[in-house]
């Protein structure tokens, strides 16, 4: 990783620690994650938007850019439970909008990081 | 839907086992997941950490099947509409209705299985049942849509117990899961 890079994301890291710090929570009491975007463009996260990703095996995994955070969750047959697995782009191939939106944009597409 | 949403989650929390950190080491810390579903209705548990993101898919603890709200299978038909007794030839007025719905879903795949209730044997029941579900499927193939899997489960995933003329009908079934 680029010297550049790396220091821009430490910068980010630190920040958010400092701010944890000054805020005086516990991290006992506080959960390491949780099912709020805590963004300044928070949301619930049952709004996330997905995509497909098709994997090397050709099997599809659900796709999310949240903008800080990606997610990734395997799309399984809702009745029989097998992966699916359908040729619908070559593996690699990301089909359809992984990009949930709001005010943050996505930081990579972003040039940050 | 809402209602479902929490018969379903009622029906889980019978599966998870009282409370058992004791004997698996310290909690080193707390996640509050929330749930995702996915475009098929199948939930998710998602967590943001900040700068990190969480998700994987939740199953049922006994069967390790995803727990999913149906809203994906594109199409369940009574197989008695279908097919006579015993048999994987399609009516003429099952054709027909087929052709039709594959004609019309749009959906980039379908997956088609086939099930039966329990009388006769469980064996004879997964044959007959893999035969309806591969009549099924040439249908689709006829029309030209796609076929990513054809299975028949016998008897082994009822949708209602046995137990009478109406719930073994019931389970009598072909169910397409269109993958869009």
């Amino acid at each position: 990783m680029k010297w550049a890079i790396m220091r821009q994301r430490y910068l980010a890291i630190a920040l958010i620690g400092g701010a944890t710090v000054l805020s005086g929570c516990s991290s006992l009491d506080r959960p390491i994650a949780s099912n709020r975007d805590r963004g300044f463009d928070a949301k619930d996260l049952s709004q996330l938007q997905a995509a497909i990703y098709v994997d090397p095996d050709g099997c599809h995994i659900w796709m999310i850019d949240d903008g800080a955070e990606g997610y990734w969750s395997r799309r399984r047959d809702p009745v029989s439970g097998l992966p699916v697995c359908t040729a619908v782009a070559p593996p690699n191939s990301v089909v359809g909008d992984y990009a949930t939106g709001g005010v943050v944009p996505d930081i990579r597409s972003a040039g940050l990081f | 839907m809402a209602h479902a949403v929490r018969f379903l989650a009622i029906g889980l929390l019978a599966f998870v086992p009282q409370f058992a950190a004791a004997q698996s080491g310290a909690i080193s810390g707390r996640v509050q997941p929330g749930i995702w579903i996915d475009p098929d209705g199948c939930m998710h548990w998602v967590a943001d950490g900040g700068l990190e993101g969480y998700m994987e898919g939740r199953v049922n603890p006994q069967t390790g099947m995803p727990v999913c709200m149906r809203v994906n299978t594109c199409a369940v038909t009574n197989s008695d509409v279908l097919f006579a007794t015993d048999s994987a030839h399609l009516t003429a007025n099952g054709r027909a209705q087929l052709e039709q719905f594959f004609r019309s879903a749009g959906a980039f795949a379908y997956a088609i299985y086939g099930h039966t209730d329990a009388r006769a044997s469980d064996e004879y029941n997964i044959r007959l049942s893999q035969a309806r579900a591969e009549s099924v499927a040439n249908v689709a193939r006829g029309v030209g849509a796609r076929v990513a899997r054809e299975i028949g489960y016998g008897e082994r995933r009822p949708i209602a117990p046995n137990d009478s003329a109406s719930n073994m009908q019931r389970n009598r079934r072909v169910e397409i899961v269109c993958y869009r």
